[in-house]
């Protein structure tokens, strides 16, 4: 406990220097924007930007970047109750009951629940974090290849089974994902691999052009096919203080919120939107009101919005303890640390004491920062939608374009953005999911590597996977999940609870 | 018979991709299961890939119906048409000497264009060609007019432009970079035509 004390003293230290802390308001500034900007979602931004962060240290560039994803969920609640249009997947589920309570003219009470909620969340989740991130780092460190081997395919196998529709297809994007991070010069041999003789090829595909071609290009075009349906109501907000009734029915919901929300977090191919939609069903369910549901409960807005903050904190806890990524932006986490020369891991806390506690306070400091720029300024936000898509999507394409080239100085990168793009594109039209390719291409060479190693120690008897007990435990859990999917009554669960 | 087309074609792209990557592979030495040598790991991946894309063509047969959407002719027209210009833009501008990337910027360009001929592919084809505007002059006239040029292209890709509102958007984009990342980042890119400045 003291020690705990002790390292989040070093936290605080870290995360309000001054520097730290303009990053993480320029981060939630930019997260609340793009979560209220439907169109473009924190995956696009994060590695929009992730070429702008190269430059700074490496403790300043992931609290800027983390701040994009927890400020999401803000945003995203904000028009979410105003205009009944969700800003990011996550928030989905609050326009079920925020916009009704708006129409009641209870839209103040359900912002300030939203925020509050989340607030609360974010807090309890990141005490979560911190207590048990160095206990997860002993467990970690005690991993040898087999077990790191089979953890990542278990992750991998839950993020698929997670993923929106067809297993097969998900798992399949997983292992293309794995295939393209083999692309490159193996590591052990120094044998040019799938490189078609082009030595910008030679140090693998490009991260971060995969990830803003799939996730930016592609999702502009898909956006511009779309007609744009964005009537800005200006609806009044209302008082932002809840009834002693409403503040009674929304708190033990938060508290719900908040622990199945931290849970769904860890899981890998968890993460907020999931958590968003597991809140809404437990509410209704057990909820005292649950009559009062479709009609503007504020037990929907409390559970969900505090469930998507407390997973979006949460799922770092995979990321900066085992190194794995446990949704698509962690994945970009992982591409960040890796650029910065660090390697995501149980060794991170010992090695970057300043980054893991750092990256810990500063998601304190800016869940608070969070509360103070959506609560009074929500005007503001509500203006930033009446610019048209069709001056963002040129923004978008600028950024993309700059940010891509700037990294190697080379237009290959600029081309092989466009690729992506095109095949993101085509991804999305016969509905396979470019999150999982992306988690399997962060994880394919880390796979590859331990592989080896884990055969080279067992004399090449794979037996070692099923013998170790945590990779066997580990294995029977992937397994377990995979067969899970097979029951014809748990698919259609998680389909219809995807699908709305 | 259920067909789902969708399905057909998502898995007929992992399996073809697997089999491609699988022919590839064979330069590489596979190695023995104790000491992996560069090919172990890709024969492994691929020949999931190419089990995992099998099964979703199998069970694309019985899933359906998931039809595509409706293509008009000139859609289908297109896309043939845009791999043929690609080829030939590539090429050509090979053939006339174009040093670097040029020629693939080139292609690309071409082909995303002659896409766009359908009004359908407009979108995705004019926003490409706009990225592909950028790799092709930025290093020769410079960031502002790479910017500019980018932007009228993708512009196209919606109808309800103006020539005014796109004219204030390059001037409002320009300065943004401008300050973003010439004077903040400092990033290292020819700022005006090379070819003037000097």
């Amino acid at each position: 406990m003291g020690d705990l004390i002790t390292n989040l003293g070093l936290g605080f230290q870290v995360a309000l220097s001054l520097d730290n802390l303009l990053f993480a308001l320029l981060g939630c500034v930019i997260g609340t924007a793009i979560g209220v900007l439907p169109g473009i979602g924190p995956v696009a931004t994060i590695s929009l930007l992730l070429p702008i962060t190269f430059g700074q240290p490496a403790t300043t560039a992931i609290i800027m970047l983390a701040g994009i994803y927890y400020g999401a969920q803000y945003g995203g609640s904000t028009t979410a109750i105003l205009l009944n249009l969700p800003g990011e997947v996550s928030s989905v589920v609050t326009t079920l009951e925020g916009y009704k309570m708006a129409r009641n003219g209870r839209a103040g009470a359900a912002l300030a629940t939203a925020a509050l909620g989340s607030f609360f969340a974010g807090t309890v989740s990141t005490i979560l974090v911190a207590a048990s991130g160095p206990l997860l780092t002993q467990v970690a460190l005690s991993f040898g290849p087999a077990d790191y081997f089979s953890l990542m395919l278990l992750g991998l196998i839950i993020s698929a089974v997670l993923a929106q529709g067809s297993v097969t297809k998900a798992i399949g994007m997983v292992v293309l994902g794995v295939s393209l991070g083999l692309v490159g010069t193996d590591v052990q041999t120094g044998q040019q691999r799938f490189t078609f003789g082009i030595p910008e090829l030679s140090d693998g595909i490009g991260f971060v052009s995969i990830a803003m071609g799939m996730f930016g290009i592609a999702e502009i075009i898909l956006n511009l096919e779309r007609p744009e349906s964005r009537n800005v109501l200006s609806s009044k907000v209302g008082s932002l203080f809840l009834t002693r009734a409403e503040f009674m029915r929304a708190t033990p919901a938060v508290l719900r919120g908040t622990a199945l929300g931290s849970v769904l977090g860890i899981l890998p191919g968890g993460g907020a939107a999931l958590a968003a939609f597991g809140s809404y069903m437990l509410e209704r369910k057990v909820s005292k009101y649950r009559h009062e549901f479709g009609t503007g409960a504020i037990e929907g807005v409390a559970g969900p919005e505090a469930a998507n903050n407390a997973a979006s904190q949460t799922s770092f806890i995979p990321l900066l303890t085992l190194g794995i990524p446990a949704n698509a932006v962690m994945a970009l986490m992982v591409g960040a640390l890796i650029i910065q020369g660090i390697q995501p891991g149980p060794r991170m806390v010992e090695a970057q004491p300043d980054l893991f506690w750092g990256l810990i306070a500063s998601m304190w400091v800016g869940n608070l920062m969070l509360l103070i720029i959506n609560l009074p300024m929500i005007g503001i936000w509500v203006k930033l939608l009446q610019v048209p898509y069709k001056y963002l999507y040129p923004s978008i394409l600028i950024f993309c374009a700059i940010g891509v080239y700037s990294l190697n100085n080379n237009v290959f990168d600029v081309y092989q953005t466009l690729f992506f793009g095109l095949f993101g594109y085509f991804c999305s039209k016969v509905k396979l999911e470019a999150a999982p390719m992306l988690i399997g291409f962060v994880l394919g060479p880390m796979m590859e590597e331990h592989l080896r190693r884990a055969m080279l120690l067992s004399r090449g008897d794979p037996m070692v996977f099923v013998e170790r007990p945590i990779s066997g435990t580990l294995l029977a859990i992937g397994a377990i999940a995979l067969g899970a999917m097979l029951l014809p009554g748990l698919r259609k669960g998680k389909d219809k609870a995807l699908a709305e | 018979m259920k067909l789902n087309t969708r399905d057909l074609i998502a898995g007929g792209l992992l399996l073809g991709l697997a089999i491609i990557g699988l022919w590839l592979n064979t330069d590489h030495t596979l190695g023995t299961a104790r000491r992996m040598g560069p090919g172990y790991m890709p024969m492994l991946a691929f020949w999931i890939l190419g089990g995992l894309g099998a099964s979703v063509m199998l069970l694309g047969l019985f899933n359906g119906p998931n039809p595509l959407d409706k293509w008009t002719k000139l859609e289908v027209i297109a896309v043939p048409a845009a791999v043929v210009a690609f080829f030939l833009v590539y090429l050509v501008a090979r053939g006339a000497g174009a040093p670097g990337w040029y020629p693939l910027g080139f292609a690309l360009f071409a082909a995303c264009v002659t896409v766009s001929m359908a009004e359908g592919w407009r979108p995705i084809g004019l926003v490409h060609a706009g990225m592909a505007t950028f790799g092709l002059m930025l290093e020769v006239f410079g960031l502002m007019v790479a910017l500019a040029a980018t932007l009228t292209v993708a512009a196209f890709a919606e109808k309800t432009h103006s020539v005014k509102g796109v004219i204030g958007m390059i001037i409002f984009l320009c300065v943004l970079c401008w300050w973003v990342f010439i004077r903040e980042l400092d990033i290292r890119v020819p700022l005006w035509p090379t070819f003037l400045v000097q």
